[in-house]
């Protein structure tokens, strides 16, 4: 093979090389240089995980006879309602950051007058954020998962399948939180407001509404309800609050992703910078 | 001269919030080329004009071009070739200066990737490029942000109050960049309150005043439309005021130290000549006897008292 040959076919498979739009990289580099929410990140998903398994294992060892092995399909289950409870938090603080930081630094006005589309700039948001967050989540669920299954012992383990289920369904979960978040943050402009209404509303409000049962099917239309549809069967044990479809659920899912994504595309396209 | 020697073009441009009009009805031309200064006292509406150039905000009535291009309508692609800092420039604190024009070059052409270092070598940033911003002093984030600005290899720069907050040897610093721009070829945009750096600077000017355009031309031209003054110095000034005080082309008449400062309000050639000949009539030595510079301040004083006369 000729010089030339090997020039053009390395030229070729570089070319063929997916490369992340520019605008996303620069949203991400935003983000991963906030040492505060790198740490907030690492603190909400991996290290509790890393922290409740160490303890299981511990006292495992301590005293076999009255505690059980550290993994298994129960202490998973239990995990993982932990974890995305406190990956839905991690969400909300990266969208908020997402949705805000532009525009409380100022840097919103400076990308404004370059001429490109502001909904390129919001778009690219997502996709960045998406990464940075999933990365997280992504770490603290492989720490879950392989301790739940390396540390089993004399218990049943959580299967492959359950596995990438719950994977997909976290992922999912995290993702709407973060839609939610930078959704209402591009609207309001501030992290904070945000934080306080969206976390409010995810661990206060909808939970009570999800519980009022004289709402009747007007609770179908809560994200919370439709999340329940669509869960795993091995982690949701107990009863739906509300029965609905999976094609209900799905439809539900998809107006909450949309709506915020719309209002707040629209809100950075029409708003003075 | 032809459209395509205005680098911007506004016509009826006006901008309302509720009843106020923060710009009334501005019809703006800037020459290509020039260092031009948008000079008004501080909320005249220079930069309400600027944000709805920009794209910033939207304008109530009226038309714009920028090179040449409508906006809105072909916002991007005129924007593709301005830079601009609107009033203080602002940055992402946790970001160092590199990165944080790396962001910007993501929102523009992929070329301005390639731009970033000799723009941060331009404005003397290189060897302190890689820290934080928040480590940054006032005068490091003015020049920052006219680095950010040079990442769209701009025809058209808009500066708005530029050295606000820097020291006499930043300012003078600045003065200097911003003539190396026109040098280059580009437009230079300026708007500011301070009337001794557009005089400094640049070549044309609009005076500003309550949303409204009061004056626009060169600075010469400008200065040249204000009321002849002459300063006078003689053997005996004490009898040379009394000459001019009884001459009816006189409008004011001061003593200084140095002479006499005689201002004409009429038929300045001829009036300048009458004078001189009474004073040799009344024997008198004529020791010093030229026009006095008119400053742009003198003639804004005059445009902007007049309104307030006016109105």
């Amino acid at each position: 093979m000729s010089t030339t040959t090997v020039t053009a076919e390395l030229s070729a498979r570089r070319t063929r090389v997916p490369r992340r739009p520019r605008l996303v990289s620069a949203e991400f580099l935003k983000l991963r240089r906030r040492r505060g929410l790198v740490g907030a990140g690492l603190a909400l998903t991996v290290l509790p995980m890393v922290v409740a398994y160490t303890i299981l294992l511990i006292i495992h060892a301590a005293n076999p006879a009255k505690h059980g092995p550290a993994g298994g399909l129960q202490n998973f289950t239990d995990s993982m309602d932990v974890l995305t409870t406190l990956s839905g938090i991690a969400a909300v603080l990266i969208g908020t950051t997402l949705g805000a930081s532009d525009l409380s630094s100022g840097v919103f006005r400076e990308l404004v007058v370059t001429g490109r589309s502001r909904l390129a700039l919001f778009g690219a948001r997502l996709p960045a954020g998406l990464a940075f967050l999933w990365a997280f989540v992504g770490a603290g669920f492989a720490a879950t998962a392989t301790a739940s299954v390396a540390f089993a012992g004399s218990l049943h383990a959580p299967g492959a399948a359950l596995l990438v289920e719950t994977a997909a369904w976290l992922a999912l979960v995290t993702a709407l939180s973060l839609v939610l978040a930078l959704g209402v943050s591009s609207v309001l402009g501030s992290r904070g407001t945000t934080i306080g209404i969206v976390i409010g509303w995810q661990i206060v409000a909808a939970p009570l509404l999800l519980q009022i049962k004289t709402l009747g099917s007007l609770r179908e239309g809560l994200l919370g309800a439709a999340i329940e549809g669509v869960e795993p069967g091995a982690l949701f044990t107990g009863p739906a609050h509300v029965a609905m479809s999976i094609t209900a659920a799905v439809g539900v899912i998809v107006a909450w992703t949309v709506v915020p994504l719309a209002v707040g595309a629209w809100r950075t396209a029409t708003r003075d910078a | 001269m032809s459209t395509q020697g205005f680098v911007v073009e506004t016509s009826g441009l006006t901008k309302s919030f509720g009843d106020r009009m923060a710009v009334a009805n501005v019809d703006l031309q800037v020459p290509r080329g020039a260092a031009f200064g948008y000079l008004g006292p501080n909320g005249a509406g220079k930069t309400t004009l600027i944000r709805m150039l920009l794209g910033l905000t939207q304008a109530t009535a009226g038309t714009m071009r920028l090179l040449g291009r409508p906006v809105p309508e072909e916002r991007a692609a005129a924007l593709a070739r301005v830079g601009a800092i609107v009033e203080e420039p602002r940055f992402h604190a946790h970001l160092t200066g590199r990165e944080n024009l790396t962001i910007v070059a993501a929102a523009r052409e992929r070329e301005a990737h390639g731009r970033i270092d000799g723009a941060l070598a331009r404005v003397g940033l290189s060897q302190r490029a890689d820290e934080r911003v928040k480590r940054y002093s006032l005068g490091m984030r003015q020049r920052l942000g006219v680095a950010r600005s040079l990442l769209a290899d701009p025809e058209l720069l808009i500066l708005d109050e530029p050295t606000n907050g820097l020291d006499p040897a930043g300012i003078h610093e600045f003065r200097d960049m911003i003539r190396g721009f026109v040098t280059e070829g580009r437009t230079v945009l300026l708007s500011s309150h301070l009337l001794d750096e557009v005089e400094k600077i640049c070549d044309e000017v609009a005076i500003v005043d309550q949303g409204k355009v009061v004056a626009h031309g060169p600075i010469a031209e400008l200065a040249a439309g204000a009321k002849q003054t002459i300063l006078i110095a003689t053997s005996d000034d004490e009898q040379a005021l009394g000459i001019f005080s009884e001459h009816r082309a006189v409008a004011s008449v001061a003593a200084e130290s140095a002479g006499i400062r005689v201002t004409l309000g009429e038929d300045v050639g001829q009036a300048a000549d009458d004078l001189s000949r009474r004073l040799v009539h009344a024997g008198l030595a004529i020791r010093r006897f030229e026009p006095a510079r008119v400053s742009l301040e003198q003639r804004f004083l005059e445009i902007t008292s007049r309104l307030e006369e006016a109105a």
